[in-house]
């Protein structure tokens, strides 16, 4: 029995536990390659034209597994967090991708819901029973799955004199191909990154609490309130937010992040299907120049010994 | 001595030679046609009749090209636009807290305090509001570009256009012609479309203060000029070199790191203007990625490289031409 797990959208921040739960059952796993260019195109061909470019580069990653497995694990994810939901297209995904690409192996169809432990285990159960019907089975790879996943953390923390929070939906952020190699690009620069994952839940939660209306998208919960902790904590020098193009949570959590932090530092990067990287880097490193300038005036001190130019005509 | 800046944008070219005081002494401006290395080219075989190689102290490269023109000129600093600009417009105006500048597929704002940028905006994937997009309407009108903003200024009752989309906006206008409106009144309408769509889009939320300067190609369209004036309330400054600030921000910034690093020029002198320039594209199919690279040749040579995802050749290229790619 092959399993295909594709490597795109939320993969990057459960993954552990779906492969070790499908690997507890003795199923070959086939993971997609990590997104290229053949991978995007073949997403944008088979997706509906309105999704938003994560969603087109899953159905790539899809369309280049789908003929060599026997299930294919398209995750429903309906919740992450109690009471919120994370984003429409995922609670429609399987039937998004199954009308999309033609001649499809069976997908799993059950209902996700991540912080709930019996709502996992039904999955388990749903999907598992394509492969084994020993009950006692699955549930020791569902608990060996619980494990693996609760030892797994994401995020990327190196601060640096100068760092920036890197916010966006975790698929954009971990996806080097989408997001033009971001991460690289700022460490070549020399400076520090930290997501947010490493926001401290007491600052979000009180940061949540101060909102007029408690959120309904957990994208929200997670951007809007990590980014007003490291404001508030004064942990970063700025923000940069990568957005897909049309994404309706960003269009309301990108204002709502302005509007608490006025006129802190924040650049947006919107991404599609450029894959020109000129427009990135020019905003990249005048948003840096920025940050450097505004440390150096803010100490009133060079902070390497020397001035990045002359005050006559300093920026 | 002279410093050199070279702005190679995607509708224009742009050289300036700065002299020790950075005063503008030439300025050349030449459309680029999609042939950034061409254009390059012109304007350094027109330059090289009055001046020679040992006359440039300092040569900085900016705009969408400034790659490949650093390649191909040897240039001292790479910098991106929003930085030359603002290094301009402060160099110009000493106490300017905000800069409008537009180009033709760029549209900017820059707040700046105590000659300090502390904030910027660039338009998103939309080129709605630039200047190729004014170009591509009075090409439809069948007005030269140099006339628009005179047409404008004609107009008594602007015709309102919907501004938010290229596209609308252009459906929109076919809609007003056809039923009859002035085309002067329309390309005021136009006019203040693209100004409404910069002033929600680009400058959503930027705090606006006097001293305004507006810059970029766009600036010579007196029409747009009125516009920003009457939806800001405030005069708007328009500098003397509006078209090539960006040129002369690099220069600037190169003559300053030429002179803080105490080195020579990298200025590889006028004569490329008569060398052979190719540029290849490639598909490197070491992995996944399948990036797309271009090389650049000076006479059968390669020497540079770039597009290239995991920067292999852009290595290459760093140490061949000695500069630093930041």
């Amino acid at each position: 029995m092959r399993v295909g797990i594709p490597k795109g959208l939320l993969y990057c921040k459960y993954h552990p536990f779906f492969e070790t739960f499908f690997h507890g059952l003795g199923a070959e796993i086939i993971n997609s390659e990590d997104t290229n260019k053949s991978i995007l195109n073949t997403g944008v061909k088979a997706c509906v034209d309105e999704a938003c470019l994560p969603v087109k580069i899953y159905h790539g990653h899809i369309a280049s597994i789908k003929d060599q497995c026997d299930l294919l694990v398209i995750p429903r994810i309906m919740q992450v967090y109690r009471n919120e939901y994370i984003c429409p297209k995922f609670c429609g995904l399987p039937e998004m991708v199954i009308h999309s690409i033609p001649d499809m192996p069976p997908v799993t169809l059950a209902p996700l819901y991540m912080h709930n432990k019996k709502s996992l285990y039904k999955w388990c159960i749903s999907s598992g029973s394509a492969i084994t019907r020993n009950r006692s089975k699955i549930k020791h790879a569902f608990e060996l799955a619980l494990k693996a996943q609760s030892n797994y953390k994401t995020g990327i923390l190196d601060q640096k004199d100068i760092t920036v929070m890197l916010a966006g939906h975790p698929y954009i952020v971990n996806d080097a191909f989408l997001n033009m190699n971001i991460v690289n690009k700022l460490k070549a620069k020399g400076i520090g990154i930290i997501t947010e994952e490493f926001a401290p839940s007491s600052i979000t939660e009180t940061q949540i609490k101060k909102l007029l209306k408690k959120p309904f998208w957990t994208f929200k919960r997670n951007l809007y309130g990590a980014s007003a902790a490291f404001y508030e904590q004064k942990k970063v020098h700025g923000i940069i937010y990568l957005s897909s193009f049309a994404c309706g949570i960003d269009s309301i959590v990108v204002d709502l992040i302005r509007f608490h932090i006025g006129e802190f530092p924040m650049l947006v990067i919107k991404l599609d299907e450029h894959t020109g990287e000129a427009g990135v880097d020019t905003r990249l490193e005048a948003f840096t120049d920025m940050l450097e300038r505004r440390v150096v005036n803010e100490n009133n001190h060079p902070s390497h010994g020397q001035c990045l130019y002359s005050s006559q005509n300093s920026i | 001595m002279y410093s050199l800046g070279i702005d190679v944008g995607s509708v224009s070219t742009n050289l300036v030679l700065l002299d020790n005081n950075n005063n503008v002494v030439e300025k050349l401006y030449v459309r680029t046609k999609g042939r950034p290395m061409e254009a390059v080219q012109l304007v350094f075989a027109e330059i090289q009749k009055k001046y020679d190689d040992r006359q440039i102290y300092s040569v900085g490269t900016t705009g969408s090209g400034r790659m490949i023109a650093s390649i191909q000129t040897g240039a001292d600093i790479v910098k991106n636009e929003i930085t030359a600009h603002a290094v301009a417009a402060i160099q110009t105006e000493r106490d300017v807290k905000t800069v409008l500048e537009i180009g033709g597929q760029d549209s900017k704002i820059i707040i700046i305090r105590d000659g300090v940028v502390t904030d910027f905006a660039m338009n998103t994937v939309c080129a709605a509001g630039t200047g190729s997009f004014l170009d591509r309407q009075a090409e439809r009108l069948g007005i030269p570009i140099e006339e628009f903003g005179d047409h404008a200024l004609k107009a008594t009752v602007p015709v309102r256009i919907a501004g938010r989309c290229a596209v609308f906006a252009e459906s929109d206008m076919i809609h007003k012609q056809q039923l009859g409106y002035n085309t002067c009144d329309i390309i005021a309408g136009l006019c203040d479309a693209l100004v409404r769509n910069y002033l929600s889009n680009v400058a959503k939320g930027k705090d606006i203060l006097p001293k305004v300067i507006f810059q970029g190609g766009v600036a010579a369209n007196s029409g747009i000029h009125r516009a920003f004036e009457k939806a800001l309330n405030m005069p708007v400054l328009i500098p003397e070199h509006y078209d090539v600030m960006g040129a002369v921000g690099a220069a600037i910034l190169a003559r300053e790191k030429v002179s803080r690093e105490k080195t020579k020029t990298h200025f590889k002198g006028f004569s490329i203007s008569a060398s052979s320039f190719k540029s290849k594209s490639f598909v490197c199919s070491d992995c996944s990625n399948q990036c797309e690279v271009v090389s650049v040749l000076e006479n059968q040579q390669p020497v540079g490289y770039f597009g290239d995802r995991c920067g292999k050749y852009n290595r290459f290229s760093a140490s061949a031409t000695g500069i630093a790619m930041h």
